[in-house]
């Protein structure tokens, strides 16, 4: 059975389309990290699945069932930290996490939950007093309470230190060891990283890819970044040179991205496109004093996916890629292909 | 059994707030100020009366003006407020349906009003009791001044559902407060001159039918929650609740306060229910 699965969703709010036409399925069983920048569609989409907003069109099932029909039965295996929430400022942690347990009829108990997200020494506290922080793992103790078969996460990281970060890992780590389906937000990638089995990216309210993280990051190995440093004179002189460098380089195939980092060129392109950018940019009178490669990360993939266009055509060339033998570069070319697929 | 969850805790959250202990002292002086100014001044003979104390001070000067004002007070804010503060996301994400938020909200508040209300009431009420115990005072009516009680925290139940009707219908706590001001002015203020131009303008509407203008507009009287239960604390007082000459009139009254507790809360859910979060 599958966990949520959407199906054409859209969401058409009075000035703008959040979400359009957008088809997603979350496998019961796995821990699915969907990845986004800011204003990408992501809460709504969230939202739709937990019946807070109703899509305009298509359908939305969460754990078999309709999420605006069935949306009490739902959320009665579901635990949700939301985004963006406010506590009871005048109940203590634990009247709130009391109140989870109760509304779920389960039978945990409070302080065990609240022993979980490390928030047993201030239970006693009203919310109202608690950090972000806090709050957040307030949060997660509510959803936690009931044991539920799904766990949806809306940025759950935010507020959070590093070690609690971590910590909040980790309980997404054991809740998908007892079985439970995770599926949670982020726009920050290093942290569905550790955790996902699968990535999903949304920008401007489509899904842009969609893979494993292990596939996203051998389909990043199609691509990758060049630091080239200008051989910029005079002062003046080095800001024209590297804007005429930008205008040189940003219209060839491959290049996904072009930024300016002082008098040097960062550019992410196909493999194969290297010696045309450096071409490119003695044609076009710039001079090249160095330049370096670096491997591309996810972030940059991210990056490429969420704010550029996504990279297309990749591997075309792959026997030029530098530093990788042929077998590996076969492989990036047949998972750019699956990349290309899903990119739409 | 959602909806006594949120009941339960909506009536902890709405307890501790510091409003409460201001209701509570508020009753309690206003009651307390009214026994004092129609203490017996004659000699020790005078009788003290606790309908007059309750039917031509308290009545009139708290409970009509004050308890609706209160209960429009403690329940405007019952469902905009959490959504417009981001608590509503938290509660909506527990096995909640949105009819229980909005029920529950009612008997939450309700029931903290109704404490309030009370409390307010029995703190003089037993310093009432005993002075009339030691003989400084010669009578005291407890049983009329408990049901009186029981009169006002019905009213202030009434106010708190319309108003929770208000909240959730609103999809802000501005208009939420717009709304619960238009109730009270409705209700306190502009009612007989709006019932008024309604019978004039259905006149011709109201003549075919086995009712006469003069029935009509009884109904109509005591269909604001206010004059209702004015009526039937003043039966009550008494000794004519539900019985004497204006049982018929009475047993509108109830209807509607009936009426004025459930319709209002459902037409903020039937709202409600539609909108995005």
């Amino acid at each position: 059975m599958t966990a949520i699965e959407l199906r054409g969703v859209t969401k058409q709010f009075a000035d703008v389309t959040a979400v359009r036409g957008l088809d997603l399925t979350v496998e019961e069983g796995e821990v699915y990290g969907f990845l986004g920048p800011n204003g990408a569609g992501k809460s709504t989409t969230i939202d739709m699945v937990l019946d807070l907003v109703r899509p305009t069109e298509g359908t939305v099932r969460v754990l078999g069932q309709d999420a605006t029909a069935d949306g009490v039965a739902i959320r009665q295996r579901t635990g949700v930290l939301p985004d963006g929430f406010a506590v009871y400022d005048r109940l203590s942690g634990r009247q709130h996490v009391e109140f989870a347990v109760r509304s779920k009829e389960a039978d945990d108990d409070p302080d065990d939950l609240l022993d979980r997200v490390g928030l047993l020494d201030a239970a006693d506290r009203k919310a109202g007093g608690y950090s972000k922080g806090m709050r957040q793992r307030l949060a997660l103790a509510m959803a936690l309470a009931g044991d539920p078969d799904l766990l949806i996460l809306d940025e759950p990281s935010s507020g959070l230190d590093p070690a609690g970060a971590k910590e909040m890992r980790e309980i997404v780590r054991t809740e998908a060891d007892r079985g439970a389906t995770v599926f949670f937000s982020s726009h920050i990638l290093e942290q569905v990283e550790a955790v996902c089995d699968r990535v999903g990216i949304l920008r401007a309210g489509e899904l842009v890819a969609e893979d494993s993280v292990e596939g996203l990051r051998e389909a990043v190995g199609g691509e990758e970044t060049l630091e080239i440093a200008l051989a910029g004179g005079d002062a003046d002189g080095a800001d024209g040179a590297t804007d005429a460098a930008v205008d040189a380089v940003r219209d060839l195939d491959g290049v996904s991205r072009v930024d300016r980092d002082g008098d040097a060129l960062v550019v992410s392109c196909a493999d194969g496109a290297k010696t045309q950018v450096i071409g490119a940019l003695e044609d076009a009178g710039v001079a090249v004093a160095d330049f370096h490669t670096r491997e591309a990360s996810l972030e940059d993939l991210f990056l490429a996916y969420t704010e550029g266009d996504a990279p297309d055509a990749r591997g075309e060339d792959s026997e030029e890629s530098t530093g990788e033998d042929a077998t590996d570069a076969d492989t990036d070319a047949a998972d750019a292909t699956d990349a290309e697929e899903v990119s739409r | 059994m959602s909806l006594p969850a949120i009941a339960e805790k909506d009536f902890q959250d709405t307890v501790r707030s510091r409003g409460m202990l201001i209701l509570v002292a508020l009753f309690s002086v206003l009651v307390a100020a009214f026994a004092v100014i129609v203490r017996p001044t004659g000699d020790g003979g005078d009788q003290f009366a606790t309908e007059v104390l309750l039917q031509f001070f308290v009545g009139p000067l708290l409970v009509t003006t004050l308890v609706p004002l209160v209960g429009i007070v403690v329940g405007y804010n019952a469902v905009s407020g959490e959504r417009e503060s981001g608590s509503l996301k938290l509660l909506l994400s527990l096995p909640h349906s949105r009819a229980d938020v909005v029920f529950g909200k009612v008997l939450g508040r309700g029931a903290a009003l109704s404490l309030a209300v009370v409390t307010g009431f029995l703190l003089p009420g037993i310093v009432l009791f005993a002075l009339a115990q030691t003989g400084a005072l010669a009578t005291f009516n407890v049983g009329s001044f408990l049901g009186y009680t029981v009169f006002a925290a019905v009213l202030g139940v009434v106010f708190v559902a319309i108003a929770v009707g208000c909240s959730a219908a609103a999809e802000t706590q501005r208009r939420a407060l717009i709304g619960g001001v238009a109730v009270f002015v409705l209700f306190v203020v502009l009612w007989s001159l709006v019932t008024g131009q309604f019978l004039n303008a259905a006149s011709g509407l109201i003549d075919p039918l086995p009712v006469s203008q003069q029935q009509v507009s009884v109904f109509l009287q005591v269909a604001n929650p206010i004059t209702g239960v004015e009526l039937l604390s003043g039966a009550f007082l008494g000794d004519r609740l539900l019985s004497g000459e204006t049982v018929n009139q009475q047993i509108s009254a109830v209807s509607m306060l009936v009426f004025w507790t459930i319709a209002p809360p459902l037409a903020g859910l039937w709202k409600f229910d539609s909108d995005d979060l």
